[in-house]
């Protein structure tokens, strides 16, 4: 597609938002972030900047105006504040990609919050219900966007949701972020993907992975 | 966020409240900076789009890299490429904003599930193809028949805030004129 799509990254100036932002700021997109800290944010356009003169990307002031004028919209904001942003962009991301990135980790990292029929991303379709809900970039670190290719073998990035459309258009950004994107099935398989999550947290916070770890799925 | 489309609607057909909020819900909100692109040449045309607030242009570009403007809209008012929009097919034309806008914009997937579940969706979206198909058959009668002094004459007085609003040039390629003839003919009005 040609026509440059706008992209709203709210919470844009946490470890994931920051890392997805650049990630996907060679892409021909038009990046709009939003964060609490103002000067965070506004090195993080010059960081951007300086890296690629050509990026599109500017600062919003609040999640609603971002969302307004976005065409996609990234939440990186913890599992337990999904309720208090969505009441504020409701309106405004009507039928629009909203995707989810949270995964919904106790504060033990060894369990999840969520009810085991459900999902981060199932109960932000619940709150969003005329939006087109996706996961994706949450079997990820933060670490792996500066180096998608790990021990010589590119990451798999799996992507879930209803809209078959949405999930292509998620499946693009995820591949300009340097991932191989997978298409895992409908929003349900979110749960799937949270505790595949889950699983490399502990992994790697047994086997010290340092953070840098990722999925990939093996076949001829 | 939907007020002036809504009031559009009703002006066409009556809606109930419970009408009103059904088709809401298949209504993307979306604000567009000046120079931004809604679509662009060659990609499908996914969205209908009423200006809610704002003035966006459609036009075409020749080899020579010539622009030319096949609609303007502002407020109140419908733009996209159509033929693309029902056909599939790649888009012919370029839309963008010639101003800071908010648009109500239809998505092609809910277009069709509201033809298919409200039929007073149906009656209106007759009522606008309808008022599209004369609008174009008159600007296709004024290109071929009428002299450029009339074109611009009759443009000004049925469209006159638009001739406030937009750029002297965006006129000019409107009426299949240089801006230097549309300058002339613009004297030539206020000498009489």
């Amino acid at each position: 597609m040609q026509t440059k799509q706008t992209i709203a990254i709210i919470g844009a100036t946490g470890n994931m938002g920051s890392a997805i932002a650049k990630g996907i700021s060679k892409g021909n997109y038009r990046l709009l972030l939003k964060g609490n800290d103002q000067a965070a944010l506004d090195a993080l356009v010059g960081d951007i900047k300086t890296k690629n003169a050509h990026a599109d990307v500017d600062t919003a002031v609040c999640p609603a105006d971002a969302s307004w004028e976005a065409d996609i919209i990234i939440l990186d904001v913890p599992f337990s504040a999904e309720a208090e942003i969505a009441a504020k962009i409701r309106e405004v991301a009507n039928q629009k990609i909203v995707i989810s990135i949270a995964n919904p980790l106790n504060e033990s990292y060894n369990g999840l919050t969520t009810a085991s029929d459900s999902s981060a991303a199932e109960e932000l379709q619940k709150l969003l219900p005329n939006s087109k809900v996706i996961k994706a970039f949450n079997t990820s670190f933060a670490a792996d966007f500066n180096s998608p290719v790990i021990d010589g073998k590119q990451s798999d990035a799996f992507i879930a949701g209803n809209d078959e459309e949405a999930v292509q258009i998620v499946s693009e950004i995820v591949a300009t972020a340097g991932f191989n994107p997978i298409a895992a099935g409908d929003l349900s398989v979110s749960r799937t993907l949270e505790n595949m999550q889950l699983l490399l947290i502990q992994l790697g916070m047994k086997n010290n992975y340092n953070w840098l770890a990722g999925w990939k799925i093996l076949h001829h | 966020m939907h007020e002036l489309f809504f009031e559009s609607f009703n002006t066409k057909v009556q809606l109930t409240k419970e009408e009103e909020l059904q088709i809401a819900k298949y209504l993307t909100p979306k604000k567009l900076r000046k120079k931004q692109y809604l679509l662009q040449e060659g990609d499908p045309c996914k969205y209908v789009a009423f200006v809610e607030k704002g003035a966006l242009r459609s036009y075409s570009v020749d080899e020579k890299g010539n622009e030319h403007i096949i609609q303007f809209a502002i407020e109140g008012w419908t733009i996209s490429d159509l033929y693309s929009f029902l056909t599939d097919e790649p888009a012919t034309y370029n839309i963008d904003a010639i101003e800071d806008s908010e648009l109500t914009l239809i998505s092609k997937t809910a277009h069709e599930e509201l033809l298919l579940t409200m039929p007073k969706f149906e009656t209106f979206t007759r009522l606008n193809i309808t008022g599209a198909y004369v609008a174009m058959q008159k600007r296709l009668t004024s290109i071929i028949s009428s002299l450029s002094e009339d074109r611009y004459e009759s443009f000004n007085a049925i469209y006159p805030d638009i001739v406030q609003r937009v750029p002297q040039h965006m006129i000019a390629s409107y009426m299949g004129l240089t801006p230097e003839t549309l300058s002339r003919v613009r004297k030539k009005m206020v000498g009489r």
